[in-house]
């Protein structure tokens, strides 16, 4: 006991009290300035007339699902591309490249996409104008803010997702490739019945991972876009901070990260349950 | 954007809010109420950059060279805007860290004094009343007339009414010069077509955008509408009034000069006073604060302030800062101390010779030479123009109502919808804001 208690501590001041703490202010109405007044269930029967609500939720999921389609899809691809016999200076300089943007900070990238993406200014409407194409005003048009934000969190972090899965890659067993090949198996059939079967837990664990993380998406937002144009690119933990320390109704802020908290054990689960079907032990 | 985003604050981390005591002081504390050696350490919790915190801090010091046995702990809380101020204030406050006195504009003077955590000044004044006297005989009389309907939600003082900021074009000289365009001088108005025919003739010279096109509530939406005689709100900020012809006829002559590239698309990465001192942007909308920028860029000989362009009459969105002691204070005669040096002729020009983010509130400070000196041409404006401005209109729910009628605005300016749509979508996200 005396071995855990430093970790039981933090854990109990930084994790357990204040998800303890958020459910029980959820009850209440608080302004931050004047007393705690108890409202009851009201928080909670307000998320279920939340128009924005259903809007952020929407939104966060549309995020989500393309941030896991695009990690992992793509990332298989490079992870892919880059396992194979080449160059060993090639083969460093492609995955420090590519893992190069996640060490940056959220803050730091989302700025300087700003500038890349400026309507009048940036690059990439220079460039898109020069081949004769009238760029969208990206950020700031609401059919491709959201689109936009997928791009950059695509850039930011797929580093991360790639050094998984090709670490996921090298474990696959040489023997099993090698017998596939005796059998006649070709590289399209070995990647089918041998790397995906072997890659499996990995694709799972990259799955669970890259779907919690987008789901709690809020710094690309508030940065480069508040939430706008409308409520396009609102985030659900935007939503929430934007509740609790701009509306000040912390209560309501509170059943809001609570339904945050519930949707990612919910799907977590699912995709748990789900995985006995195709996950390879 | 916001008023203050045109300072140049450090914007960078967002969510990171920098707090800095004073070198000399050390660490905050916790009850913000202490003595040590006889002396009252007196906590105050302000509004500025990096850049700001200097400049005030050589206030500070002249306070405290004035007042020896107070010790000033002053908190700079770098943000984007009073929204975010506010927030930071009252996570603080939450927090059990109440400062002793706090800067709050215009936009949340009601809101935190109808929270009950202020101390009524009145008896502070009753007991100093010839300080007031002279001071209020100092200043524009509207100015104390708006701070008393507006900022108290009882009857009771909560606030003096402090340095102000009102709207006005800042122009560079040499880019209308080159034009061929005369500016208007200090009383002469210009209307809003002669103001885009003299875009026109800035861009078609020298290639220069001719008007950096701000969201921001304060600095690039009310200027426009007030001078079409429109306002966001009704004169006791109850109702929105944000469908009214008089500002879709505002949002559409700015987006006209958006989309004849008069203006950059609002929304991105242009920054206006780098813009303005490189000769690239004729004009930006400001009140006092961009001095201090320009004054860095070296843009001070080539910068003339003039009044906004008018379309039906003059007008402009004016906040002024007040000063107000919170009633957990226990050092509440050392706050009077403080804020009697802040509204004093010598505090107060030791501020507005330093710059300051806002303009002094005494005439004769705002007339002086030590004032206008190193300051643009024209600065005087921004004095004129209390008589005929409108007190910035901030309904309780500020950061809310901000919110949607930047956004609505931007996506005018944008061209993502038109005037009358942008303006009727933002009247009906705040009619449910002001209803509760």
């Amino acid at each position: 006991m005396a071995f855990i208690s430093p970790a039981m501590v933090l854990f109990i001041m930084f994790v357990g009290g204040p998800l303890l703490v958020a459910i029980g202010l959820a009850f209440f109405k608080w302004d931050l300035l004047t007393p705690a007044e108890f409202a009851g269930t009201n928080n909670f029967e307000r998320l279920f007339t939340d128009a924005t609500l259903r809007r952020v939720l929407l939104n966060t999921f549309v995020f989500a699902f393309a941030s896991v389609v695009t990690h992992v899809g793509i990332g298989m691809l490079l992870a892919l591309a880059v396992n194979r016999q080449m160059n060993k200076f090639v083969q460093y300089w492609v995955r420090t490249a590519f893992f190069f943007p996640f060490l940056v900070s959220w803050a730091a990238v989302a700025l300087l996409w700003k500038y890349v993406l400026d309507p009048s200014f940036g690059i990439f409407s220079h460039y898109l104008g020069r081949l004769g194409i009238e760029a969208p005003s990206w950020l700031l048009d609401p059919d491709w803010a959201m689109a936009s934000i997928i791009g950059v969190d695509w850039w930011h972090t797929i580093g991360y997702t790639f050094v998984i899965l090709l670490a996921g890659l090298q474990t696959v067993p040489r023997s099993l490739h090698e017998a596939a090949m005796v059998d006649g198996a070709g590289p399209v059939r070995r990647f089918w019945s041998v790397t995906l079967p072997c890659m499996s837990p990995t694709l799972f664990f990259a799955m669970v991972i890259t779907f919690i993380g987008a789901f709690q998406i809020f710094d690309p937002m508030f940065i480069m876009t508040k939430g706008g144009p409308g409520d396009t690119t609102r985030s659900i933990v935007m939503y929430t901070y934007q509740q609790a320390f701009q509306a000040f109704d912390v209560g309501y802020g509170a059943a809001v990260a609570i339904v945050v908290f519930l949707v990612i054990m919910l799907v977590t689960l699912l995709q748990f349950r789900l995985s006995r079907k195709w996950v390879h032990e | 954007m916001s008023r203050k985003t045109a300072q140049g604050l450090a914007s960078t981390t967002v969510m990171a809010v920098a707090i800095a005591s004073l070198a000399a002081c050390g660490g905050a504390t916790d009850d913000g109420a202490t003595t040590d050696g006889g002396k009252t350490t007196l906590t105050f919790a302000y509004m500025g950059s990096a850049e700001q915190q200097e400049m005030y801090n050589k206030l500070f010091a002249e306070f405290e060279s004035e007042n020896p046995d107070i010790d000033l702990e002053a908190q700079a809380v770098a943000v984007n805007n009073w929204a975010e101020f506010f927030n930071k204030i009252s996570t603080q406050i939450a927090g059990g860290q109440v400062p002793d006195i706090i800067q709050v504009a215009t936009e949340g003077q009601r809101m935190f004094a109808s929270k009950g955590l202020l101390a009524p000044l009145d008896d502070y004044i009753a007991a100093d009343q010839d300080v007031i006297d002279e001071y209020y005989a100092d200043i524009d009389p509207n100015l104390i007339e708006w701070n008393a309907q507006y900022s108290s939600p009882d009857g009771k003082t909560y606030y003096l009414p402090g340095d102000f900021n009102t709207m006005a074009m800042w122009c560079n000289t040499e880019l209308f010069d080159q034009a061929g365009v005369t500016l208007p001088a200090r009383g002469e108005d210009w209307s809003w077509d002669e103001f885009e025919a003299a875009a026109q003739a800035v861009k078609e010279t020298t290639g220069a955008y001719a008007y950096a096109a701000d969201t921001g509530y304060f600095i690039g939406v009310m200027p426009w509408v007030l001078t079409n005689g429109g306002s966001s709100f009704s004169e006791d900020w109850s109702t929105p009034t944000f469908d009214t012809p008089e500002v879709v006829e505002a949002a559409t002559f700015v987006r006209s000069l958006v989309e004849q590239e008069l203006a950059p698309v609002p929304g991105g990465t242009f920054d206006q006073y780098t813009a303005f001192a490189q000769d690239k942007l004729a004009c930006f909308g400001g009140g006092r604060w961009p001095v201090i920028n320009i004054r860095n860029l070296d843009a001070i000989e080539k910068t003339q302030i003039v009044s906004w362009p008018v379309n039906s009459g003059n007008g402009s969105p004016v906040g002024w800062n007040g000063y107000p002691i919170m009633k957990e204070s226990e050092n509440k005669d050392a706050a009077w101390t403080f804020i009697k040096f802040l509204i004093s002729e010598g505090g107060s020009s030791f501020y507005a010779e330093l710059g300051g983010q806002a303009g002094p509130a005494r005439r004769s400070v705002a007339e002086s030479e030590s004032y206008l000196a190193n300051s643009p041409v024209g600065t005087e404006i921004l004095y004129d123009a209390l008589t005929y401005a409108t007190p910035i209109p901030s309904p309780d729910r500020g950061a809310e109502v901000q919110a949607v009628i930047e956004d609505a605005w931007q996506q005018i300016l944008v061209g993502n919808t038109s005037p009358e749509e942008g303006a009727a979508a933002a009247q009906a996200a705040l009619v449910p804001l002001l209803a509760e």
